[in-house]
This record gives C-alpha cells, sequence and structure tokens, in this order.
C-alpha cells in the first residue's frame, strides 16, 4: 500500500484512535461525576458537573482519612516499591547473564540459556502454588521481598532475551579495542556496552516495569494484608466491598492506569523496539 | 581474581548464603505464651474501635494485629496456608458453610479444648451451625441470618397496606409495586456467586423444605419439591421482569444492596440482616433512609423462618500462639463486648458494619437502650425459626457443591438451561460428591 | 561464538599477568555473571514447575490425604466434569475468536499505519496504550461499558434505535458473551500484533509493488501479492502471542462475569479446582494441560504460517 487513499486513511487512523481511547475515556468520564450522574440514562458522555470529589475521596485530600484512603495511599506506595525494586534488581541480573550468554562460551551456558527460555513459555498460573509454598518455606510470604523476588523470576527471562539480542547486535570491535586497552572485561561491560546497549536497557526496564504493574494474581494470593498489597490488587477488593460507588471505583481504575498510560505515551519508542527485539527470533 | 568480579562473588555467595539460611528456617512451632505476645487477627471485617482494643490488652496482655480482607480472598487464603502448612494467622474467619469441610480437613483447632462452650450455648443461637458431633470449629462473633426487606414507602405508594405472610400474597403485591411504577422490584443476585445459593436456600426455606437432608440426598429433584419450586419462583420472577434484567450479573452484598439503597427495587427477599442499620438508614451511603423494614420472611400458609449465615472465628492449626488466640475469642464473643461492638457505648468501642451481636443477652440489652434498629423485630426473626441451611452438619464437599448451584441457577437464569435440566445437573453433582465422600 | 575472553588474554601485554593468569584454568567470571540469574531461574521457575509437572500424575488433595500416584487419574477424572468440559468449549472458542480477530485488526492496523505520515509515532503511542495497562483495571473499565443498567454500549444503541431498550450483553447468549468478554482481551492483545505485523512491512522492499503495479495489480492485489505472503513471519509471531494471551485466559471473564459458567475459562477452572476444590494434583493436571497444549499449538501456527522471507 504505498500510496493508499488518502481519506481512506484518516478514517482507519480515527479509527485506531477510537479504538484505544473510548475504553479509557469512559472510564475518566465516569470518575468526574457525581454518583447521581453516572447512574443517568441516557449515559452522559461528558461530565454534567465535573467534580475531582471521587479522587480527592479516594485519596484523602482535604477530607478526613478513614480507613479506605489509607489503604489506598499505602497501595500506591507498594506497588512503586514492589515495581520499582523489582525492575532494577531485573535488569541487572539480565545485564550481567545476557553479557556472559552473548559473549562468552561456558559449559552449561547453552543449555542455562536455553532453560530461561523455556521457563517464558509457563503460562504463569502452573507455578502459582508451588511458588506459594517455597515462599512460605523461606517465610516471605507477605513481604516486599518475596513479591519482588517472584516478579524478578517472571520477568527474568524476557528481560535477558531482549538484552541477549541487544548486546549480539553489537560490533564486537570496540569491545576487542576496549580490552587491547587493558580494560577488565566487567569494565568493557561497564564503559562500552551499557552505553552501546542504552535503548535497550531502557526498553527492558520499561517493559519489565509495566508487566510488574500489571500483576494481579501474584500479588494476591503472596501478600495477605494492606502492608503489601499492590493498587491493583486493593482495587479488586474494593469491588466487592458494600456500596463503593462506581464513580469512585472508576477513580481507582484510573489511577491504576495512569502511571503505565503516562508512561506508555511518553517512551512509546523505546517499548516498540524492546517488544520487536523480544519477539523476532 | 579482579575487583569487579570479586564483588560479584561476594554478592552471589551472600545470596546463596541467604538462600540456605532461609531454607533452614524450621517451622514455626506454636506457643502457649500469651503475655506480651501480639496475635494476627485476620477476618473479613472491619477492627473493634482503638479502645475496645486497648482494653483487651490490658487485661491479658495480649496485642492484636488487625488485617481485614475481602471476604473470597480470605478463603483463599485460608486454604493455601493450610495446605502450605505456613502461619497465615492465629485466629481467623470460620464460615459456616466450610465447617464440614473443616472438621474433615483438620485445618481448626477444636475450639472446645480452649473454651467452655456448653455453658453460653443457650446464649448463642448460632452455635449449632459451628458444631460436628463433638467438635466445635469455629465461634459465631456475630448474629446474621437471611431477612426478608422491604421498601415501604414503595409498597404503600403501591396501595399495598398489610404486611405480606404468604409467598402467594408477596408475589402479587410485587405485581402491584411494578404496575406502580417501579420496573423492576424484586432483588435477586443472579451472578454465578456464593449468594446466590444462600438466597436459594433461603427461598427453598420460605416454601417449606431444605435442598439435603441429613444423609446429604438431593430434595430439590421433583417439581412438588421445595427446592424445585423455589429455583422455579425465582427462575420466573426475572423472566417475568419483576427481578432487573441487570441483575443476572449482580452479586449479592455489594452489587444488590446498592440498588436496594438506590430505592430502584423494592424488597430484597434473602437479604442480611443488619443491612437496615448499617446501610439503608444511613444518609451517606442510601437514598432511601427511613423507608426500608425488616418483615417476617414470607412462607407458604404463614411466615417461614430464616437461615442462618453466621460468621465464625477460629484458630488454625498453623497459629503461633494458639492460647493466645483462644484468650482473643473468649474477649471477642463476651456479651458486654458483643455489645460494644454493636455501638452501646458509641463508636470508639463499635465494629462499624457489625451485623448483630452473637449474644442473645447482648441483643437484649441494646434493644433496652433504643440501640438496635427494629430491635424487636429482628429479636423476634431470630428466635422464631431461625435455623441452620442444612439439617446435619455441612457436607465436607460444601463449596463444590455450592459451586455446582450456582452456576446452574445462573445458567436457568440466563436461559440456557431449563429448571428440569439445572436440578437434574445439581443432583447429578452430589451424586459424584457422596460416591467420592 | 567465539570466546572473546580467551582470544584477548594473550594480547595484553601492557599489564603485568597474574601468575594465575598464565596457568590453564577455567574461566570463573562467566559463572559469575550467570550465577543470580540461575539461583532464580532454578529456584523460582524451574523446580516449582518440575514439581507441578510431577504431582499432576498424583492425588494431592486437602480433603482426600495422603498424597499417591494415580497416573492419568487426574486428567481423567477432570475430563468428566462437566464444568471443566464446558471450560474447554469456552477457552476454545476464546482461542479461536481472540487469534482469529487481533490478527486480522492487527493487519489491518498495520496496513493503515505502513506509510509515514506526520504525527506516525504519537498514533503508534495512542495504540499501545491497552497493552500497557494491567488486564484487571481492563476488566473494571469495560464493565462499565458493557453495564446492563447504564453503560455506554447500551446507551449508545438505545439513543440510535438499533435495540429497543436497555439490554444485558453479558450472560444471556453464551457466544455472545464469549465474543464480548474476548473483545476485552483483543482490545489488549492486538498493539503488540500490530507492531509485529508493522516490522515486517516497514522491511518490505518498494521495488516489489513497483513491480506488481506494473503487472496490473490494484490496491488489492498488491496486498494479496506482496504485503500478506511477505508478512507472513510477523503474523505468524503475533498469532503465537495471542494465541498464548487467550489460553490463558483468565482476568477479563472473572472480573466481568464472575463464576458463571457461559465464559469460564480453563484457567479460572485451574483456579477453582485448586483453591476451591482444594484439590491441588487436578490443578496441577490442568494447568500442565494448558502449558502442553500452548507449546503444541504454537509449534503448529509456526509451520502453518511462518516462512522464512530472503529479499
Amino acid at each position: 500500500m504505498r500510496r493508499g487513499n488518502p481519506v481512506a486513511r484518516w478514517v482507519g487512523i480515527g479509527f485506531i484512535l477510537l479504538w484505544s481511547l473510548i475504553p479509557i475515556y469512559w472510564a475518566v468520564n465516569t470518575s468526574l461525576q457525581r454518583d447521581v450522574d453516572a447512574g443517568a440514562r441516557p449515559a452522559n458522555y461528558v461530565p454534567p458537573h465535573p467534580t475531582l470529589h471521587n479522587y480527592a475521596s479516594l485519596l484523602g485530600i482535604g477530607g478526613v482519612a478513614s480507613d479506605l484512603t489509607s489503604q489506598i495511599r499505602r497501595s500506591i506506595l507498594n506497588i512503586f516499591v514492589e515495581c520499582g525494586a523489582a525492575t532494577i534488581l531485573t535488569v541487572a541480573v539480565a545485564v550481567l547473564a545476557a553479557y556472559a550468554f552473548a559473549r562468552m562460551t561456558f559449559r552449561f551456558g547453552r543449555v542455562l540459556f536455553y532453560a530461561v527460555l523455556v521457563t517464558m513459555a509457563f503460562p504463569a498460573y502452573t507455578t502459582l502454588i508451588p511458588l506459594y509454598r517455597i515462599m512460605t518455606d523461606l517465610g516471605l510470604v507477605n513481604t516486599y521481598a518475596g513479591i519482588v523476588l517472584v516478579y524478578i523470576s517472571g520477568f527474568l527471562p524476557l528481560a535477558t532475551w531482549i538484552l541477549y539480542n541487544y548486546f549480539s547486535s553489537l560490533p564486537r570491535s570496540l569491545e576487542e579495542a576496549g580490552l587491547c586497552d587493558g580494560a577488565s572485561r566487567l569494565q568493557v561491560l561497564w564503559r562500552i556496552v551499557l552505553p552501546l546497549a542504552r535503548p535497550g536497557v531502557i526498553s527492558t526496564t520499561i517493559i519489565t516495569f509495566l508487566a510488574a504493574w500489571a500483576q494481579f494474581l501474584f500479588p494476591l494470593v503472596l501478600s495477605s494484608d494492606s502492608s503489601t498489597q499492590p493498587l491493583t490488587v486493593v482495587i479488586t477488593s474494593l469491588q466487592a466491598r458494600h456500596t463503593i460507588p462506581v464513580t469512585l471505583l472508576d477513580a481507582a481504575g484510573v489511577l491504576a492506569i495512569a502511571v503505565p498510560a503516562l508512561i506508555a505515551l511518553a517512551l512509546n519508542r523505546y517499548i516498540v523496539s524492546g517488544l520487536l527485539t523480544g519477539s523476532v527470533k | 581474581m579482579t575487583r569487579p568480579v570479586r564483588r560479584i562473588a561476594a554478592v552471589g555467595t551472600a545470596l546463596l548464603l541467604t538462600v540456605a539460611v532461609l531454607v533452614g528456617c524450621a517451622r514455626v512451632t506454636p506457643s502457649n505464651q500469651t503475655k506480651g505476645v501480639t496475635i494476627t487477627v485476620a477476618l473479613a471485617g472491619p477492627p473493634p474501635g482503638k479502645a475496645a482494643l486497648a482494653n483487651f490488652t490490658r487485661q491479658t496482655g495480649v496485642k492484636v494485629r488487625w488485617v481485614q480482607l475481602d471476604w473470597d480472598s480470605l478463603q483463599t487464603k485460608i486454604s493455601a496456608a493450610a495446605t502450605s502448612k505456613t502461619f497465615f494467622a492465629d485466629a481467623t474467619d470460620v464460615d459456616w458453610s466450610r465447617v464440614g469441610e473443616f472438621n474433615v480437613t483438620g485445618w481448626f483447632y477444636p475450639m472446645n479444648n480452649y473454651v467452655d462452650t456448653k455453658s453460653f450455648a443457650h446464649d448463642m443461637p448460632q452455635l449449632s451451625s459451628f458444631v460436628v458431633g463433638k467438635k466445635v470449629i469455629g465461634i459465631p462473633y456475630d448474629t446474621s441470618f437471611l431477612v426478608t426487606t422491604v421498601n415501604k414507602k414503595l409498597f404503600k405508594k403501591a396501595g399495598i397496606s398489610t404486611t405480606p405472610t404468604t409467598i402467594a400474597e408477596y408475589t402479587a403485591d410485587l405485581r402491584k409495586v411494578k404496575a406502580s411504577g417501579v420496573a423492576h422490584p424484586l432483588n435477586i443476585p443472579f451472578s454465578a456467586a456464593e449468594g446466590l445459593s444462600t438466597y436459594w436456600y433461603e427461598v427453598t426455606n420460605a416454601f417449606g423444605g431444605q435442598v439435603l437432608n441429613k444423609d446429604y440426598q438431593p430434595q430439590f429433584t421433583t417439581p412438588d419439591s421445595p427446592g424445585y419450586q423455589a429455583m422455579k419462583w425465582m427462575v420466573d420472577a426475572l423472566k417475568q421482569g419483576l427481578v432487573p434484567p441487570g441483575n443476572i450479573d449482580v452479586t449479592d452484598g455489594e452489587g444488590e444492596q446498592t440498588l436496594m439503597a438506590k430505592g430502584l427495587v423494592a424488597s430484597t427477599f434473602g437479604d442480611y440482616s443488619g443491612t437496615v442499620g448499617t446501610l439503608y438508614d444511613d444518609p451517606s451511603a442510601s437514598s432511601v433512609p427511613k423507608q426500608v423494614t425488616y418483615i417476617r420472611t414470607p412462607g407458604v400458609k404463614a411466615p417461614a423462618g430464616n437461615v442462618n449465615n453466621p460468621d465464625g472465628i477460629g484458630i488454625p492449626r498453623t497459629a503461633k500462639y494458639p492460647k493466645a488466640a483462644a484468650e482473643f475469642i473468649k474477649w471477642f464473643i463476651a456479651p458486654e463486648n458483643q455489645a460494644n461492638f454493636a455501638g452501646l457505648h458509641g463508636p470508639s468501642q463499635a465494629i462499624s458494619g457489625f451485623a448483630f451481636p452473637a449474644r442473645l443477652t447482648a441483643l437484649k440489652k441494646l434493644d433496652e437502650n433504643g440501640k438496635l434498629p427494629q430491635g424487636k423485630q429482628v429479636i423476634d426473626l431470630l428466635t422464631k425459626g431461625s435455623h441452620p441451611a442444612f439439617p446435619g452438619a455441612q457436607p465436607p464437599w460444601y463449596s463444590q457443591f455450592s459451586n455446582s448451584v450456582y452456576t446452574n441457577i445462573h445458567s436457568a437464569a440466563v436461559g440456557q438451561e431449563s429448571v428440569d435440566q439445572a436440578v437434574g445437573a445439581i443432583a447429578e453433582t452430589v451424586k459424584r460428591l457422596r460416591g467420592e465422600a | 561464538m567465539t570466546n572473546l575472553a580467551s582470544s584477548t588474554r594473550t594480547s595484553t601485554p601492557t599489564r603485568p599477568t597474574s601468575s594465575r593468569r598464565r596457568r590453564r584454568h577455567v574461566d570463573l567470571l562467566p559463572y559469575w555473571l550467570v550465577l543470580p540469574l540461575a539461583v532464580v531461574i532454578v529456584g523460582l521457575a524451574i523446580v516449582p514447575a518440575a514439581f507441578t509437572a510431577v504431582e499432576a500424575f498424583f492425588r494431592v488433595s486437602a480433603l482426600d490425604p495422603p498424597t499417591r500416584f494415580l497416573g492419568f487419574g487426574n486428567f481423567r477424572a477432570l475430563l468428566d466434569t462437566p464444568e471443566v468440559r464446558t471450560a474447554l468449549g469456552n477457552t476454545a472458542l476464546y482461542v479461536v475468536i481472540g487469534v482469529a480477530l487481533s490478527t486480522i485488526l492487527g493487519i489491518i492496523m498495520a496496513l493503515i499505519l505502513q506509510a509515514p505520515f506526520r504525527g506516525r509515532s504519537l498514533v503508534i503511542a495512542v495504540l499501545i496504550l491497552p497493552w500497557a495497562l494491567p488486564g484487571v483495571v481492563e476488566g473494571l473499565v469495560w464493565s462499565g461499558i458493557y453495564d446492563a443498567n447504564n453503560g455506554l454500549l447500551n446507551s449508545v444503541l438505545t439513543s440510535l434505535h438499533i435495540t429497543g431498550g436497555y439490554s444485558v450483553f453479558l450472560g444471556p447468549h453464551r457466544l455472545l458473551t464469549i465474543a464480548l468478554i474476548e473483545l476485552v482481551q483483543v482490545w489488549q492483545i492486538t498493539p503488540l500484533s500490530v507492531l509485529l505485523i508493522l516490522a515486517v512491512l516497514q522491511i518490505i522492499p518498494g521495488e516489489l509493488y513497483e513491480a506488481a503495479r506494473l503487472d496490473g495489480c490494484g490496491w488489492w492485489g498488491q496486498i494479496r501479492r506482496v504485503t500478506l505472503p511477505l508478512a507472513r513471519p510477523g503474523i505468524a509471531i503475533a498469532m503465537v502471542q495471542a494465541l498464548v494471551a487467550t489460553l490463558n485466559v483468565f482476568d477479563q471473564p472473572y472480573v466481568l462475569n464472575g463464576a458463571a459458567t457461559t465464559g469460564s475459562s480453563l484457567m479460572m477452572q485451574t483456579y477453582f479446582v485448586s483453591f476451591q476444590n482444594l484439590d491441588f494434583g487436578a490443578g496441577y493436571a490442568l494447568s500442565l494441560f494448558i502449558t502442553v497444549a500452548t507449546m503444541l499449538l504454537s509449534l503448529g501456527i509456526v509451520r502453518l504460517v511462518y516462512r522464512r522471507v530472503e529479499f
């Protein structure tokens, strides 16, 4: 389709934008309405009396801090701590291993590499129950450490694979030059390879962070109270509570999607390149 | 080794050592200590007021860490912790429906080892739901039963002046309410969830029977049986437009009570006791304050009794401090504290959303002090034929049975199968489960 | 892969080599580098997976101790359970609808985005939004669209007089319910399909289109004769990712339709069988089945669709 019909193309682009944005818009629209307006028929396509009241009462701004607000605040802190720690550690471990896989030959290296890739094919659920047992044996249930460890084990394969592909695509000549100048291999990794593979590291970081943010089932099982529950888990438990109006629920939902949405909009270039590197073999 | 390598080696070794140490951590053995320990209490509701808990710590030296979870994930956690034999709480929820299962699995200490339950059985109407043979698996910490709620104002508007006492009258009244402008007056939560099963037990009870007999044989397969009639009544109510069509995705609790609190429906046949005080009369959450009332559940010829739905508390085998937990449970179910939780001495000691006290003495005290909305009716309902959903103890395979119940009633409601097919499928499941057990 | 380390070790005359260096020894550095990864992956992915694979053949039930060998008993019992059979059918529908829809939409959107235009990167940014959001929250967001009492869909259809009044979408008709639930998942997985197909489209040389045009191919002819055959590798990978997602669908039906059999998926049954029936052996068996099915079907797609293309 080198020269398509321009009208058809703009119709197509309009379709893509609407497809992606309507559901998100609808949640935002509902969250800005009063409970009374949200029940209207036909529905209000824009908030008739826009209000930030739902967000204020969720976050306890300018009002009394109830159980709910302290729980929401804590869960926001939790999700940042868990996703942040998991991302940093995953990328650090993946960088070291991917460099070894891409640039060194050692016994069992291939075997381990393929084993790591095979774990990518496991459905997450396959390991949920045994993982729970292992975590309880280690005394790590309901701790940040436990949740972060499980996240790392889940996201390491993809991170290692993306970085492996980035490292493999770099020309060796620069590393050889560095070694000739007497740098150790780790100095070469730190000073030469990482700066060159920077887009890859950034992509891996973002994709890992987004994947961690989207988790639900593992934290649901591994955290037993609000001290470690991330926002996604708290939101679904809200649904089971008494008479939480839909406007408040949607406000909580919008809170949970705001961070990944901003990341996706601002850093989409890195996400695209990382995803393509990760899935084209 | 170069310096960075040494550093990595150190980190790696540390990692391995940590794992080794952690794996070496043996499981906690339970301790009988009480003074100075902190116990974890995990329930599906909020804690008592801070003042009340401080009192308890003063009396016993036991500190309480309160964990509140939603009911469904709490049940999952109880199973997960028990099967992996790990600590999760010192005292936690024992739902009446899982008593049979817990009896078989032995996941909870029998409470009669710790508390003399015989001494207060007469003051605790719903204790019997937790007794299997000689074992008491848990102790109810509130009184909760299914009950019919009616929006008086909407009924009056339809010209209904007398309270319906039979299902036929009740159904005719609902039709009048529908004709008077409430598009879908009856509330039934048809979403495939536990609440739909419970609702069916309540309606079956109103039709004069129970769903299983003492030997767990199905009592709902013939068209003249109460269980069959109850299911048909529920499904027909939806088909005839008495129930909002959207209710097939509405769950019990939150979903159905919102409809009632907004005045969109006029009656819930199997509502939860306590909702009038905790929700419908609360102006911040309800647009129908002072309009909803409990009525005696309509029956075949006269009002029927109600089905119990109490929340119990017990001590899981994986508890660290079972004795301290028992101290807490004794305190938690004491009549004076139960009255406090329901707001006898104001909100500083109360539990928000607390259904009703588990003790009759506490209920009467509240009523005397004018702290029990529609107190006479409540005590009346409770003492006149509120009883367990099953004649024997709950079957150990209750969860699977209930799953079959609610998925099939849901299927019948959405028209995927007839009532005949639904009762057949449930009976088939019971047969399979009885064969296994 | 040549060993970079050994090839350069001799060429470092500027540094005094330690005596240890000169002796032949096993190069330990790569082992230290992969150690943290090995500990985590073996301990938290491979060991648990092995647990699952082994215990799938045992009776592991809290209600029926002790643990004992069953052979294929768990699998047989699962196939005899009506709920699991229904879920199997539902999951097959999820997979067919999800893979077909996300692939078709992926091809269409990739074609729209194929030629550069001003603001394309912004459109791509908006396109990947649904992929980046948590599935659970997406279910919540879409429930506001499907809602029977005041959802967007009802509101629009009624205002346009397409339907006579407000209706219930989720529940009454199995196929409609499954299609609508799957639409939410398609919304989530399509962006990745678009990216994968678009990446392949970008490297198709323009001459091929020219040649096709000279042969008298119109717009559709070019797509059929040039674009689709050459995009096969991208389409195959897109289909595989859609397959993995749809076979494991859990969040969307669970949030939108509860435990109802109408939309219950195999993954949901795994959850119920394990945590509600406490029959962990059967839960393991079901997850093992899903894992094996995922691998076999992925291989099938790759063999049917994937063609290496050389330009």
